[in-house]
């Protein structure tokens, strides 16, 4: 192959992505224009480097399926990073067989690993697992085993799996370190920072304090009565009532459970759940059916005794009652929880991740912008948003090196 | 023209702390090859490292019996084959889209990858002599017995091919097996042409046919 590319490409792979523009930035060839869209990418300007990747692949001969496959791949992950989550998967798929039938496997593997990012931030996470095992242990260069136990963190992450997910985090910063790509451990330590910044507030007994996420993890094997407030159910050990879907009820077994042991007025209740600033008749008869609503849900494990001036939780063969709060309660903390990730979201990648309707996301993100919470940069459909400070683009375009090699 | 399958007669590597073979050379007692950092020199008996030159080496590489010639970036640097060091730089004929590197009769030859073509060139200056087109993508390049032969690597498919140095018609092809890469060509004067293989670490032996 040629002298220069291959130079370039050297650098690019050794984290270098200024050397490499160095040496190519003047030519207009297939594998310049391909090394030129990864160094961009690399250097922050994704549109910039989409660009350059899309003429790529045009450039590349017919002969050259491999060269353009990698080129859809560079450009699939410059969607991800953008999450831009609709870009077609089906793409993605096709170039991932083209690389596996023509011995591309470390490149393959790539592909699967942006596939399975792209289910986990939708949320997907048993399809996530699945992508992943598909890989399977085929021997991998080191970034690309970063990403992988990136991947994998994740999804313990998610499943409250806060051992498997250290476990994870360690190896990718060993893989990290042995690649030699000082912005692959800095993602892999920003990574950990999750494990090691409160995930929750638990409220028992009037007072508060912040869990890790490995304590929120020990709770679900607590005998206390929980009302969590992530899930919106109330929960003992294995039996847990939902009541996402009755916000109201919710609402009491939260107010009735932080006071508990004592008992909560029924003003309070009707101020908290009702949201009603004076209560009249009419509330304090709404209240007496929602009550009697919740007390039917909770009999498998609470009872809820009237009292002299309200009402009072009592939890069947326990002594324990306990809050699982998030960190900060925020009226739109679903939409900041997932901007939490420091990257750039499209409203319509948050309505596709949140399951809300792209008319209650955007909503949601003007209400938050107002108050600064979260930052909108571009315009029209390549508006994105992030929350404040912004960490600038992320650092994670993993694109294996040697894309031209062969 | 002549066309039949590649027969390989030995392979050489992979190589520890080798990613890929880039040119390939012959001094008559090592096989030479360069592997993006360093000029490695294999004793072809035991397919074992000799010798390392810490030195860029990106692609072609040639040998005119005391000096070795190698392609970095856009340049081909001159180096002394005792010691190492680097005693010239002319600038590569095709401003770094250069591939092999072969010396023959006084001059090197260039093959430039993506153009299709084979230069001639003066060595101590780097001037163009004449150019010679071929129809597939250029790898190495070398001469033995007055024939020309280089490898073509296209997608996904590489052959070795000797071309009339006049016309650039092709007058014998030896298809590589499928997924066997040609990045670099060498003679060893004799009826095997050396092969570098590119991401796969390898250089192999590949017998030139005899000539009727």
């Amino acid at each position: 192959m040629e002298s220069l590319i291959i130079a370039a490409a050297r650098a690019l792979e050794a984290g270098d992505p200024l050397g490499a523009l160095n040496r190519v930035a003047l030519r207009n060839d297939a594998p310049s224009l391909a090394l030129r869209g990864i160094a961009m990418a690399q250097l922050g300007d994704l549109a910039k480097a989409k660009t350059l990747l899309r003429s790529a692949a045009r450039a590349f001969g017919p002969r050259e399926a491999v060269a353009r496959a990698r080129c859809v791949v560079a450009e699939a992950e410059i969607a991800l990073v953008s999450r831009e989550l609709n870009w077609p998967p089906k793409a993605l798929a096709a170039a991932r067989t083209t690389l596996a039938s023509h011995g591309d496997l470390a490149n393959a593997a790539h592909a699967g690993h942006i596939e399975a990012r792209r289910l986990l931030l939708l949320g997907r996470i048993d399809e996530a697992e699945r992508t992943l095992a598909e890989i399977g242990a085929a021997p991998l260069p080191p970034a690309s085993l970063v990403v992988r136990e990136l991947v994998l963190a994740g999804i313990a992450i998610r499943r409250l799996k806060t051992q498997e997910a250290r476990a994870a985090l360690d190896r990718a910063g060993k893989a990290a370190r042995q690649a030699g790509i000082a912005a692959l451990v800095a993602e892999v330590e920003s990574a950990n920072l999750i494990l090691n910044t409160p995930a929750a507030r638990l409220i028992a007994r009037g007072s508060e304090h912040p869990l890790l996420l490995g304590e929120v993890e020990r709770l679900a094997t607590s005998t206390a009565l929980v009302v969590d407030t992530f899930h919106h159910v109330v929960r003992k050990q294995g039996v847990a009532i939902s009541l996402g879907t009755r916000p109201v009820l919710f609402a009491l077994a939260r107010l009735l459970a932080q006071a508990w042991p004592a008992d909560v007025s029924r003003e309070a209740l009707i101020a908290g759940a009702f949201q009603a600033r004076h209560a009249d008749e009419s509330h304090r008869a709404r209240l007496r059916v929602e009550i009697g609503r919740l007390r039917t849900q909770l009999e498998p494990l609470a009872k809820i005794s009237a009292t002299k001036q309200g009402f009072e939780l009592a939890p069947r063969k326990t002594n324990d009652v306990l809050v699982l709060a998030r960190p900060v309660e925020e009226k739109h903390a679903a939409v900041l929880a997932i901007l939490a990730d420091g990257e750039p979201w499209s409203s319509s990648a948050l309505a596709l991740a949140l399951q809300m309707s792209a008319r209650s996301v955007q909503r949601a993100l003007d209400e938050l912008a107002r108050s600064n919470k979260v930052q909108s940069f571009g315009h029209g459909r390549a508006r994105r948003w992030m929350t404040p400070p912004v960490p600038g683009f992320p650092t994670g375009l993993l694109l294996p090196t040697p894309l031209l090699k062969a | 023209m002549k066309r039949s399958a590649a027969e390989i007669v030995t392979e050489y590597g992979p190589f520890p702390g080798v990613e890929a073979v880039h040119g390939v050379s012959y001094d008559g007692t090592h096989l030479w090859f360069a592997s993006g950092d360093r000029l490695n020199a294999v004793d072809p008996a035991n397919g074992k490292i000799a010798r390392s030159l810490d030195v860029a080496a990106h692609a072609g590489t040639a040998f005119d019996g005391r000096h070795l010639f190698q392609i970095a970036e856009d340049r081909i640097q001159k180096i002394d084959a005792a010691s190492g060091a680097v005693i010239g730089t002319i600038p590569a004929p095709g401003g770094g889209g250069d591939s092999g590197l072969a010396w023959a009769e006084g001059s090197l030859w260039v093959g430039q990858y993506r153009d299709r073509r084979i230069h001639q060139i003066d060595p101590d200056t780097g001037k163009i002599l004449r150019t010679i087109e071929s129809k597939r993508f250029v790898t190495g390049v070398t001469w033995v017995d007055g024939e020309l032969w280089h490898g073509t690597w296209e997608g996904e498919d590489s052959d070795i091919r000797r071309i009339d140095p006049d016309t650039g018609k092709v007058l014998e092809q030896l298809d590589m097996p499928e997924g066997t890469m040609v990045s670099g060509l060498e003679s060893d004067g004799g009826d095997r042409l050396f092969c570098g293989g590119g991401a796969s670490g390898k250089v192999r032996a590949v017998r030139r046919p005899k000539r009727r």
